[in-house]
């Protein structure tokens, strides 16, 4: 223990070439682990690793695997593209308008609060058992997320910007446009980062629920008739796509928003 | 909540009091009343009114199976969080001081951070079935990444200063840990635990449709299996306010242990 004292702490210790060792044997040990685990305890159908890698070849080439995640993964980007759309909207009228911010502020709090799953009854009562409930529930559950940090950039932006536009004589929709919403990027991406997340739960819980073909249905289906490896190869799509879309936000901030620093949003 | 606030502006206030809430007052005055105008002119089996909600949740409280609903999903909710909280706390602090084994386990927590828990729920349903157990893990996957993930991230950000002006006033390894250590994390670790309430709810709901169908989550399924509809809003509701207190708590958690936090 005393020897980790001597070696501060490093903030950016995650980048150093150090570290790709110790986690190459941290990610077969838990591999191994699990494998091991498994053979000892669980029944033959149980997913592990060597059955998920040996499923994987197998899976990614099965047409009605490849139907289903395009089939997931379109509903997400849908959803979110809507969400988007109509929560910047929503954001930049709550965090520039007072009067709007004390009207919809407890709504919006309150529906980021709801776990969305359960409005499923009510959106299947209302689009059926379709694949429109289950766009309706990836918006709705990536909206909130989008509203709330719209609004918050919205509100955040320095009042020197407003008030040099203002002496100017810029009219409000330039101000909006060009300073209001470049300010409030970096707020929209972190809400898209949480929403990313919130919308694959809602994609895949929509499935489960209604049936419909996609990645969670896949899922559903594959560990039902204890196919576990091959559902197992879902899960990690599922995972990779949060993951990805994780980095590829985190990314594009550092990219083209230099100026910002992630670390002050939360969510 | 709601109601909180119309009792508030309705009585005698301050005017500038008075302009401060009169348009949140004014909006859910609005919004409970298009619930109700929608409810009561669409067909029954799409939307209720606020009134036919009320009315059944009075039913269902009165029966006591509100009562007996709330209070199975609360022992869920609360089993598999503090269980997450037991494990996933220690774990990260931890892992404060173990740099090498931090290091190394860093990109895989980040991972199952980031990864829909949900989709593990066929895995569980074929694996343990229908107790309470299998639910228990739901939400514990649910809520422990979030808390060992942001406790993480606090230990990568202590200041290498305060550790090694610690060091040089030979602060021992047990006051180091008292006085800088845990007080720093902590507050990285309630925003974890912030989070990790509202992915709980969610677990616990999310259970309690796919594994064994109890508590609230049975209480909406059987109503819009009955066709019910006002249950499934009574339900919601309950739901709702249950997320919104919640939700409240972490915040509340979160500014004390993070008070020095800009």
């Amino acid at each position: 223990m005393s020897d980790a004292v001597a070696a501060p702490i490093a903030l950016a210790s995650s980048r150093r070439a150090g570290a790709t060792g110790p986690r190459l044997v941290a990610g077969l040990a838990i591999l191994a682990l699990w494998e091991a685990t498994v053979r000892a305890f669980a029944p033959a159908y149980v997913a592990k690793p060597s059955g998920i890698l040996l499923a994987i070849p197998k899976v990614i080439v099965d047409p009605a695997f490849l139907a289903a995640a395009a089939s997931t993964l379109n509903a997400v980007a849908q959803g979110l593209a809507i969400a988007v759309v109509v929560g910047t909207l929503l954001g930049l009228l709550i965090g520039r308008s007072d009067i709007a911010d004390r009207a919809l502020r407890h709504y919006v709090n309150g529906f980021n609060a709801l776990p969305m799953i359960v409005i499923l009854p009510l959106v299947t009562l209302w689009f059926g058992y379709t694949s429109a409930a289950r766009l309706a529930i990836t918006v709705f559950a990536a909206l909130f997320s989008v509203v709330v940090n719209v609004a918050d950039g919205a509100r955040a932006v320095p009042r020197e910007y407003i008030e040099v536009a203002r002496s100017f004589r810029a009219p409000r929709r330039a101000m909006l446009v060009e300073i209001v919403l470049p300010a409030a990027t970096p707020y929209l991406l972190a809400g898209v980062r949480l929403g990313v997340g919130r919308a694959l739960i809602g994609a895949v819980v929509a499935e489960f629920f209604i049936g419909i073909g996609g990645l969670g249905y896949f899922i559903l289906f594959n560990s039902r008739t204890f196919r576990h490896d091959e559902a197992f190869v879902g899960v990690l799509l599922l995972a990779a796509f949060g993951v990805g879309a994780d980095a590829l936000i985190n990314w594009s901030t550092r990219r083209f928003l230099p100026w910002y620093r992630r670390d002050e949003i939360t969510d | 909540m709601g109601s909180r606030a119309i009792g508030r502006a309705g009585t005698r206030m301050s005017p500038a009091t008075l302009r401060r809430h009169a348009p949140f007052a004014l909006s859910l005055v609005a919004g409970l009343a298009l619930w109700e105008i929608v409810g009561r002119n669409s067909s029954p089996a799409f939307m209720v009114p606020l009134s036919a909600t009320l009315v059944r949740l009075y039913e269902l409280a009165r029966s006591g199976e509100l009562m007996g609903q709330l209070a199975s999903s609360a022992i869920l909710f609360t089993t598999g969080f503090a269980l997450a909280l037991a494990i996933g706390m220690p774990a990260g602090l931890l892992l404060v001081r173990l740099r090498v084994v931090r290091v190394a386990l860093e990109p895989y927590i980040v991972v199952l951070y980031a990864t829909p828990m949900v989709a593990l729920i066929p895995f569980i349903l074929s694996m343990m079935g229908f107790g309470f157990a299998p639910k228990v893990l739901v939400v514990f996957l649910f809520a422990v990444f979030p808390i060992l993930y942001n406790t993480v991230e606090g230990a990568r950000s202590i200041r290498p200063e305060l550790i090694e002006v610690a060091r040089s006033f030979r602060s021992s390894e047990s006051a180091l840990w008292r006085e800088v250590l845990v007080p720093y994390t902590l507050a990285f670790t309630m925003t974890g635990v912030r989070q990790a309430i509202g992915r709980a709810l969610v677990g616990m709901v999310a259970a309690e449709f796919f594994l064994s169908s109890t508590g609230l989550g049975q209480l909406i399924m059987g109503a819009s299996q009955n066709f019910d509809t006002a249950g499934v809003f009574a339900a919601i509701l309950i739901i709702w306010v249950l997320g919104v207190g919640l939700t409240r708590v972490g915040f509340v958690l979160e500014r004390r242990f993070a008070r020095w936090r800009p």
